[in-house]
């Protein structure tokens, strides 16, 4: 039997983390309950007794802890980020997740024994870019952006000496993640320092007859037929009219979904595979964790993924394998 | 995670229990909603932790398929739930949330995902989105059971209590599963029949956006024609 890849899963609630402990995860990811983390939304998110308490939890039955700490630094304002980072450490948490530079600079003197992963958000995606965040911080692990086919991972991983973490599931970003300036545009806040995507301070809904109207900020963003599945209104899956034809320009309101990949994942030499979705409840949590510890065991076992439906919990109510095979090419 | 369409009512065993209830004044059920209020209270503090940034609002509970709905006031000393005969009596709102009782039950319990019943339309939100996202997040913070929590408080008989609670509950689920069937058979001819002209619509619309291209590329090169005659005039 080969080693089952590491299953990470997404807990924006201490009730999420249980949750997906109890499904079977081999780690969490959580953040705290501030700007220093990609999911910075209003209502989610962990104290410093809520993570103490999920540590204690998650470590009694042998999963690990990742503390995602992977916004930029406000400029003169590092303190909140160096805080998290002395406090996620001091906690005992077994990973940090980080994408600034200087942040990890600071992790990797200050807590030089704790591991450091480097956040998708750093979108390192070539083995030069990889190889100076090993050298200059130590990095153990990279998150890989989700614009890469399983044979580029396959390669890369040939000529790298880090582990890889892939997205295995969940909403789907298709610009060059850490890198992105729509929702900063529309909105003026971004996941890459504020910590949100497409804040809900500026989605709006509007009934117009059968249709349902997405607004975010001053720009509409989508128009849904009566009953037609629904997305968030971000910028990069709105649906434009564009030569008189209403389109999705860059991208449908659809969820990622690798499950029936898995194997072709671990000949790609991948080691984890991360579940996206800490905005999400622990009812998502729960299915989806338990969907894939089974996939991932069976992937082990040299079985195919038993099947499983998770239709009902995807954005769009649609599965894609995104990047992974670019069969639009 | 929000939409103002306003629901239709499922066909199921709470949409005839509603109508049994019609005649009864919505004030019969106030001394049970503050008995969960403060039975929550109680045993969920980090979810009222959460909600203290929500301190001030007020959110419309609206499930379609019953003659009453429920507003849920954030005030900070004592939040309250308020049972109402019209969602009209509610004032304004800082938002309203609408869908069948049961899936309103399952997402208070944590049972379905909200973000998936807001993708499958099912769940319908207006007003402020953020006020809403808080609201959500809070509640799926806790490990709320609203029905164990509250035949907690009947001591040595909540055990009994609660497996009459589980059977009665199941023959809930099963009913509305049984109902949604027989709804079913009855709208599956015409909605087959609806998509199928929504088909043929989006057809013709891609048609009609062809035949707008090619007119507007003809009008162009018209134009251009004649430019470039009159230039060489």
């Amino acid at each position: 039997m080969a080693e089952p890849l590491e299953l990470v899963c997404p807990a924006g609630a201490p009730a999420a983390l249980r949750a997906a402990v109890d499904a079977g995860a081999d780690v969490v990811y959580v953040g705290f309950r501030d700007q220093t983390n990609a999911r910075n939304f209003p209502g989610l998110n962990f104290s410093r007794s809520e993570l103490r308490d999920g540590l204690a939890y998650a470590h009694d039955r042998g999963t690990r802890v990742y503390v995602a700490i992977n916004t930029l630094p406000e400029a003169g304002n590092p303190d909140p980020w160096h805080r998290a980072v002395d406090d996620a450490a001091a906690l005992g948490c077994d990973a940090l997740i980080l994408a600034d530079i200087g942040l990890l600079d600071y992790a990797a003197s200050h807590h030089a024994g704790l591991r450091r992963h480097l956040s998708v958000q750093a979108s390192a995606s070539n083995v030069e870019s990889i190889r100076f965040y090993q050298e200059a911080f130590g990095v153990q692990r990279v998150v890989l952006p989700r614009v890469l086919t399983v044979a580029e991972i396959a390669e890369l991983n040939a000529q790298i000496t880090v582990e890889t973490e892939v997205f295995a599931f969940g909403g789907l970003c298709v610009m060059a993640e850490g890198r992105c300036a729509l929702s900063s545009y529309a909105t003026g806040q971004s996941p890459n320092v504020q910590g949100v995507c497409s804040p809900a301070s500026h989605v709006r809904y509007e009934r117009r007859g059968d249709e349902m109207v997405s607004h975010l900020g001053d720009y509409t963003i989508n128009v849904f037929a009566d009953g037609e599945p629904a997305g968030y209104p971000t910028l990069c899956k709105g649906r434009f009219v564009a030569a008189g034809r209403a389109s999705y320009i860059f991208e449908e309101p659809t969820s990622l979904n690798v499950i029936d990949s898995i194997p072709d994942l671990m000949a790609a030499g991948v080691k984890a595979l991360k579940i996206e979705g800490r905005q999400r409840g622990r009812a998502y949590v729960s299915q989806v964790v338990s969907a894939f510890r089974k996939a991932v065991d069976a992937a082990a076992r040299g079985e195919p993924a038993p099947a499983c439906d998770l239709g009902s919990v995807t954005e769009g109510q649609r599965n894609t394998t995104g990047a992974y095979a670019k069969d639009w090419r | 995670m929000t939409d103002n369409r306003h629901s239709s009512p499922p066909l199921s065993p709470v949409l005839f229990a509603g109508l049994v209830l019609r005649p009864l004044p919505p004030s019969l059920l106030q001394p049970l909603l503050g008995v969960a209020m403060n039975v929550m209270r109680e045993r969920q503090p980090g979810l009222f932790e959460r909600l203290d940034e929500l301190a001030g609002n007020a959110f419309l509970i609206d499930p379609v398929d019953l003659p009453f709905c429920f507003v849920l006031k954030l005030d900070p000393r004592t939040p309250n739930l308020t049972c109402i005969r019209d969602a009209a009596d509610a004032g304004t709102p800082t938002a309203v949330v609408r869908g069948p009782f049961l899936m309103l039950i399952d997402l208070l319990e944590g049972r379905i995902d909200g973000d998936a019943v807001f993708f499958s339309r099912d769940l319908t939100i207006e007003g402020d989105t953020e006020a809403v996202v808080t609201l959500r997040n809070a509640i799926d913070s806790g490990e709320i059971r609203v029905v164990e929590d509250l035949l907690s408080l009947l001591g040595p008989l909540s055990a009994p209590a609660q497996r009459l609670a589980d059977a009665v509950g199941a023959v809930f689920r099963r009913a509305t599963a049984d109902l949604e069937a027989v709804r079913s058979a009855f709208v599956s001819p015409v909605r087959d029949k609806s998509d199928a002209q929504a088909v043929r619509i989006r057809k013709l619309e891609a048609e009609l956006a062809e035949m707008r291209d090619d007119l507007r590329r003809l009008k162009n090169s018209a134009r251009h024609r004649k430019q470039t005659e009159l230039a060489e005039t």
